[in-house]
């Protein structure tokens, strides 16, 4: 789950999340960064708001991709660590399924994170191929 | 030395998935996954582009772009600032990594659908470690083990392949001493000779090490994925993930039929050799101009071999395509000397009617299968070939053979000029000694050969 912005300039930037949330009425989202390695994104949706946000899944490269504008940026409750957590075990064991050691990947930093909630523009298909960059309809 | 000149080979071998953000001119963010970023020189990278995607839009209109990648031994990760130079659409950096896709593409049944469509060189324009992404290890973690092998001098290496293989005295020994002074040097456990067969447009497996007795015999089209693409293009190739590019390719295929699903792909053709191989390189065996065979390696490490395993592995080629090329002119100029006693060493007197078990022998002509018992034995010309000595020897009492009288035989239809007879009979022999030990061909002499019956033998040809 990759995080993209951009500065004034439109030069990109890119930040693995740490954890994400639907909103309830299912047009918002809440996404995790660490707060350690956020200084940049946080300085471009301060400029802009404008949100790439990237799930990908590494067992079969299945991706999408949803575009939006930031809504609210706040430090991550204390409450939502454990959501985070059982993502870092999630991703830990998805690695851990291509071959890789589960103790490797729970060593990803993720807290005290950053909780960035965003207003879901746009949804797209993003898995490598022909179709890749397709709108996906009504899913946002 | 900068930091990106600095950085370990194994983050830029693909096998933890990179990221790229771009941004279009109208100022919309994009984040896409990279199966793989290239390292050209100090301040270049490569990334493939395959499909004229968003990312592709964007660096057109606005050059930026930014990647995150991992070092896939310690998780460390990385950030690259670029800024999109160039398209390259022939040359040596293009025709390399079309190779790689070629590959991953005819594995996963997408030849001609999942290709290259130019070679995209970005500058670097920054390079950091991302400090803090992952929590310090505790000091009594010990790092984990990557590659088991023991690094041993490169020239001790190449002075045992040498030695060995010069010192070989028939295409046989060769071979043998070839992968075994490969696995003995250099620790290379999993390896095999392919040579092609009589029409040019298939491989076959000659000869293996760590593979049981499953390795010889297989084969593969010219064309067909790695190795098969290797013989084609005459390029030595090195995949250090076999899985994650596999994987990508997979997710390819399953877009492509999920956006046009009426296509006919072809079906995946299975990886010859390891099923959970996770690094390969094979080598084309050229002498002069000729494809003489490919040399195969393969590791179930994701980081197996790097740069210089395929460096090594290409000078030994070189020094193995002649050798076999001397070695088959050898057998063939020496096929009129007489046997000796010398040659013919300790090996048994040949018996045609041999006390013991008898076993059944059936030749389908249809394909010139031969199969022992219920088990499949050989085809093509090394079927035609046991068949013939077989009759010989059951119709006329006949055991002693010589390879130009095969060569002379119109009903073998080996072809005229350079042909594959030597190969073939290494082939033969070696599927003799794994599935039926009681037939032996026996050398009796340079271009001479006996075939040793230690069986009843019973023949049926199947119309």
């Amino acid at each position: 789950m990759q995080v993209g912005t951009r500065d004034k300039d439109r030069r990109p930037e890119v930040l693995r999340a740490v954890g994400v949330a639907v909103g309830p009425d299912r047009s918002t989202l809440t996404v995790y960064v660490p707060a350690e390695l956020a200084a940049r994104t946080l300085a471009n949706l301060e400029d802009n708001g404008e949100l790439a946000i990237t799930f990908s899944q590494v067992i079969d490269h299945r991706t999408v991709q949803l575009k939006g504008k930031l809504v609210s940026l706040r430090r991550s409750r204390r409450n939502e660590r454990a959501l985070q957590e059982r993502w870092l075990a999630a991703f830990a064991e998805q690695l851990h399924m291509v071959g890789f050691s589960r103790r490797l990947a729970l060593r990803i930093r993720i807290w005290p994170s950053i909780a960035l909630e965003l207003e879901v523009r746009d949804l797209f298909a993003q898995t490598p191929g022909p179709g890749a960059g397709r709108r996906i309809e009504g899913g946002a | 030395m900068t930091l990106f000149e600095s950085l370990p080979a194994a983050c830029f071998q693909g096998v933890i998935p990179a990221f790229i953000a771009t941004c279009s001119v109208d100022g919309i963010p994009n984040v896409t996954v990279l199966s793989q970023v290239f390292r050209l020189d100090a301040r270049h990278v490569a990334l493939s582009c395959q499909f004229f995607n968003k990312t592709k839009q964007n660096v057109l209109e606005n050059p930026h772009a930014t990647v995150q990648f991992y070092d896939p031994v310690d998780f460390t990760a990385y950030r690259l600032e670029l800024r999109y130079e160039r398209a390259e659409t022939q040359g040596p950096l293009f025709d390399a990594m079309a190779l790689r896709i070629q590959v991953i593409a005819s594995h996963t049944g997408l030849k001609g659908v999942f290709r290259l469509l130019s070679a995209d060189v970005y500058e670097v324009l920054a390079c950091e470690k991302r400090e803090g992404f992952l929590i310090p290890a505790a000091a009594d973690e010990a790092p984990e083990a990557v590659d088991p092998r023991v690094p041993q001098s490169e020239l001790r290496c190449l002075h045992l392949v040498s030695q060995r293989t010069a010192r070989a005295p028939t295409l046989d020994a060769l071979l043998t001493a070839l992968l075994e002074a490969l696995e003995e040097s250099i620790g290379f456990r999993h390896s095999m000779v392919l040579l092609p067969d009589e029409t040019g447009s298939r491989l076959f497996a000659v000869a293996s090490r760590g593979y049981g007795d499953e390795g010889v015999g297989a084969e593969i089209s010219v064309g067909d994925g790695l190795i098969g693409t290797v013989a084609r293009e005459r390029r030595s190739l090195r995949l250090s993930n076999m899985n994650s590019e596999l994987r990508y390719g997979r997710a390819v295929r399953a877009s492509v039929q999920a956006t046009s699903g009426k296509r006919e792909l072809r079906a995946e053709i299975p990886l010859p050799g390891l099923s959970d191989a996770q690094s390969q390189i094979a080598i084309p065996l050229l002498a002069c101009d000729r494809l003489m065979g490919v040399l195969a390696v393969e590791s179930k490490s994701a980081l197996g071999f790097d740069e210089w395993d395929e460096a090594f592995l290409d000078i030994v080629g070189n020094q193995v395509a002649a050798c076999i090329e001397n070695a088959i002119l050898r057998e063939r100029s020496d096929e009129a000397t007489p046997a000796t006693a010398t040659d013919a060493g300790d090996a048994p007197a040949a018996s045609v009617a041999a006390p013991g078990p008898r076993r059944r022998f059936r030749f389908f002509p249809s394909d010139d299968c031969v199969f022992v018992g219920d088990e499949y034995l050989i085809r093509n010309l090394p079927g035609r070939i046991l068949w013939k000595l077989l009759r010989a020897a059951v119709d006329g009492g006949r055991t002693d053979f010589t390879n130009r009288e095969l060569r002379l035989d119109a009903s073998l239809g080996l072809p005229g000029l350079r042909d594959n007879l030597e190969s073939r009979l290494v082939l033969l022999r070696r599927r003799l000694e794994q599935k039926c030990p009681e037939l032996r061909l026996v050398s009796t002499g340079r271009g001479h050969f006996r075939l040793d019956i230690a069986c009843g033998v019973e023949l049926e040809e199947v119309v």
